[in-house]
């Protein structure tokens, strides 16, 4: 029996190239790592979307939209030859849940790729989990302009407007058409503080005056303190940043009210998921949104019935913003891995970074872009209101005016952004 | 003051809300020292059947459900007040079923089991309803505005007051003034004695399950115009309800009522100076009356006190 001795150099080495080959094949969190990948292997998608709590309505139709993008480009043979599989994991609207859920995605179902938010608070969460693996994470559908800027990373890329984008749409115009006496009613958390910063800015800076600002607490149902302080304070504009389920109850009480047409009401964003099926009263005044499936622009009809083909169930009858998102971004992704011919994390995020997207392929009303510096889709900004002259219970918004990207840029996001380099994210091929 | 005084009212109102809320709750922790935390999922449940027999939607399009259509909507909301209630209650009589085998046990065992079943019922109700936000529509005559004390006001959220006022007095009148509430208290009491009088106690606990579920279906039907309807919008409601309880002191009736619209008024006083605040102000409120007395405002003194 032959004896096999090593001194502790061969040892040392030995155990080296040992921890060095296995680590080649384990998770895609290690640095330049090869992973075990025939050209057949399924790219994997991670849907980090929530389904339930606050925003598990929104979830499902940004997981919708995800699903179309990827049923298509599976219908074509999948990306670069591979077919795209999904996971998806619940989210539940919150971020500690969002960090868990991408930590498992990465290290044991080994996705590519993730896809998925409608809560800026999750979304950062999951960004950051991203961000220590290199895993590209796409925030379809989340609005804080801490997104694209205090809390960009080098593998996020934020498919949304923001709250400054919103803003610098509606501002502006609605201080020379309802006066210049404003009142702020802001969600007390991350994104209504963002967007009541951005709106507080271009009040200074077009001459509005702020007359009292009311925090509303996440979780408020009751908005009968707030509609009391806007009685006695009789501004001319309310601009309302309050978003999901607070929302939904303040809209109902303000039409109860009646006071949905006197003071005049901003609410900076509306989310489809979030109104539809609801009295049209209860859609007063104006806000932004950056799709709708009534825009008379090329292919928007032939969307509307893809979504209705795939599915035919659904009580949303008509896709609306957050699904057009989830799509949008899936379907760009898929786009950029082909065109960059690897899945190299760093080669697929040189891709989308500065990638320009004609109108005609957007639905949209003018070209778009990501934002290399940011991260951010810039892209057309649609100004509506509640459709209130038809008898179609799908046709809810008026379109009132589309803006171009640069006329609604968010000018603070480059200065608070700072991405990581390249060198300073893990890369791998997925 | 007269900045001060619409909130004042306005608070009042909310406070006989939250009332309503508390009522089931109340009522199950009370009798039965079972912590419901189904409690929101059957809040939840009551609107949906509610909204189920305004709108027929299963057999919209049958003679019968046609007929019903057909009717104003007052007499589909009054029967819809009526009967979803009963329905939620049944629900929260099986689920009493299921309890059963956790009486005598650990209280972690009754916990577990309505958190739970909190839980399956909300899943229920998005396979049954769906996700999405849905509205419950409400007579025109309460619907709208009104004026008071200069104010504009909801007027169904002063029908929802209202009808607080109705459903406490008449929680207080079947457990006060009728021999099924003086059983009920005295198997809560000493279920030892009522059993040797020859009382089913399983059937009382039953009837009682049911009644507080009952109740919060009720609750659920009359707050959900004003908080919108979502499958998860019981889970606004647990949490104030135990709030109350522990704040009035349990087993009290007129604590959690009292309770209640201390809470009201608080969180509406504290909306209209300390607006982000007014959430937090009824944590605030109940770590203060603990803090000074743990048995909250009206809870019996325990034999340690003594």
């Amino acid at each position: 029996m032959s004896k096999i001795i090593m001194n502790r150099r061969q040892l040392l080495t030995t155990a080296a190239a040992a921890a060095g080959g296995v680590s080649t094949f384990f998770g895609p969190w290690k640095h330049n790592r090869v992973l075990a990948a025939a050209s057949d292997k399924p790219i994997k998608i991670g849907f980090t979307s929530d389904a339930s709590g606050q925003y598990a309505n929104s979830g499902a139709s940004d997981r919708r939209g995800m699903m179309m993008a990827i049923a298509e480009f599976n219908e074509k043979g999948g990306v670069l030859g591979r077919k795209i599989e999904t996971t998806h994991i619940d989210t539940e609207t919150t971020p500690a849940t969002g960090s868990r859920v991408a930590e498992r995605m990465i290290s044991r179902e080994e996705v590519g790729f993730m896809v998925g938010a409608v809560s800026s608070g999750v979304a950062n969460a999951i960004s950051q989990v991203a961000q220590k693996y290199g895993v590209i994470y796409l925030n379809t559908n989340s609005s804080s302009p801490t997104e694209s800027g205090k809390n960009c990373h080098r593998v996020k890329f934020v498919w949304d407007g923001n709250g400054s984008n919103f803003a610098q749409a509606a501002v502006k115009n609605a201080i020379s058409a309802y006066g210049k006496k404003w009142m702020l009613l802001t969600n007390d958390y991350g994104w209504g503080h963002d967007t009541a910063a951005a709106t507080k800015k271009l009040l200074a800076k077009y001459g509005g005056t702020v007359e009292d600002e009311f925090l509303v607490p996440q979780g408020t149902r009751d908005f009968s303190s707030a509609l009391l302080k806007i009685q006695q304070a009789s501004p001319n504009v309310v601009a309302a940043a309050v978003g999901g389920d607070d929302q939904k109850a303040m809209r109902q009480q303000v039409a109860q009210l009646g006071m949905g047409e006197k003071p005049a009401w901003i609410n900076n964003q509306q989310d489809w998921p979030d109104v539809y099926g609801l009295p049209i009263e209860n859609l007063f005044g104006v806000f932004g949104t950056t799709w709708y499936y009534k825009l008379d622009l090329p292919g928007v009809d032939d969307f509307v019935k893809r979504y209705q083909a795939m599915y035919p169930d659904t009580k949303m009858r008509v896709p609306g913003n957050v699904f057009y998102n989830g799509y949008m971004a899936t379907k760009n992704l898929l786009a950029a891995i082909e065109r960059a011919g690897t899945t190299n994390n760093i080669a697929v995020i040189k891709e989308l970074e500065g990638h320009k997207m004609s109108a005609a392929d957007r639905m949209q009303h003018h070209d778009a872009y990501i934002d290399p510096v940011t991260h951010q889709v810039q892209q057309t900004i649609y100004l509506a209101t509640g459709n209130t002259g038809t008898s179609d219970k799908d046709d809810m918004f008026k379109i009132l005016s589309n803006s171009s990207p640069d006329e609604v840029k968010d000018e603070g996001a480059p200065g608070a952004c700072a991405l990581e380099s390249y060198d300073a994210t893990p890369t791998f091929d997925a | 003051m007269t900045q001060l005084a619409p909130h004042i009212f306005n608070g009042l109102t909310l406070g006989l809300l939250f009332a309503l809320i508390a009522l089931g709750f109340m009522l199950i922790v009370g009798v039965m020292e079972v912590i419901n935390l189904a409690h929101g999922s059957l809040f939840a449940l009551g609107a949906y059947f509610a909204l189920t027999l305004i709108g027929m939607d299963p057999i919209a399009d049958t003679g019968f459900g046609q007929w019903w259509l057909g009717l104003p909507l007052a007499p589909r909301y009054i029967a819809a007040l009526m009967f979803a209630p009963v329905l939620a209650g049944g629900i929260g009589m099986l689920l009493e079923l299921c309890l059963r085998r956790t009486y005598g046990k650990a209280p972690l065992y009754g916990l577990l089991l309505t958190f739970g079943a909190g839980i399956v019922i909300e899943e229920i109700i998005r396979l049954g309803w769906g996700t999405g936000e849905q509205y419950l529509q409400v007579p025109q005559a309460i619907n709208g505005a009104t004026f008071f004390l200069g104010s504009i006001y909801s007027k169904y959220k002063f029908f929802a007051a209202g009808f607080s006022v109705f459903a406490i007095l008449g929680v207080w009148a079947f457990l006060e003034k009728t021999p099924y509430g003086a059983i009920i208290k005295a198997g809560a009491h000493d279920s030892e004695m009522v059993r040797a009088l020859g009382y089913d106690l399983s059937k009382l606990r039953l009837l009682v399950f049911g009644f507080g579920a009952a109740l919060a279906g009720l609750a659920g039907i009359v707050m959900v115009p004003i908080w919108g309807l979502r499958p998860h919008v019981g889970i606004d409601v647990v949490i104030p309800a135990f709030l109350i309880i522990a704040l009035g002191g349990v087993g009290s009736f007129w604590g959690a009522v009292f309770a209640s619209i201390l809470v009201g008024l608080t969180v509406g006083v504290t909306g209209a100076y300390a607006s982000a605040w007014s959430m937090m102000s009824m944590y605030v409120l109940l770590i203060l009356v603990l803090g000074f007395r743990a048995r909250g405002l009206f809870g019996r003194a325990s034999a340690l006190e003594n």
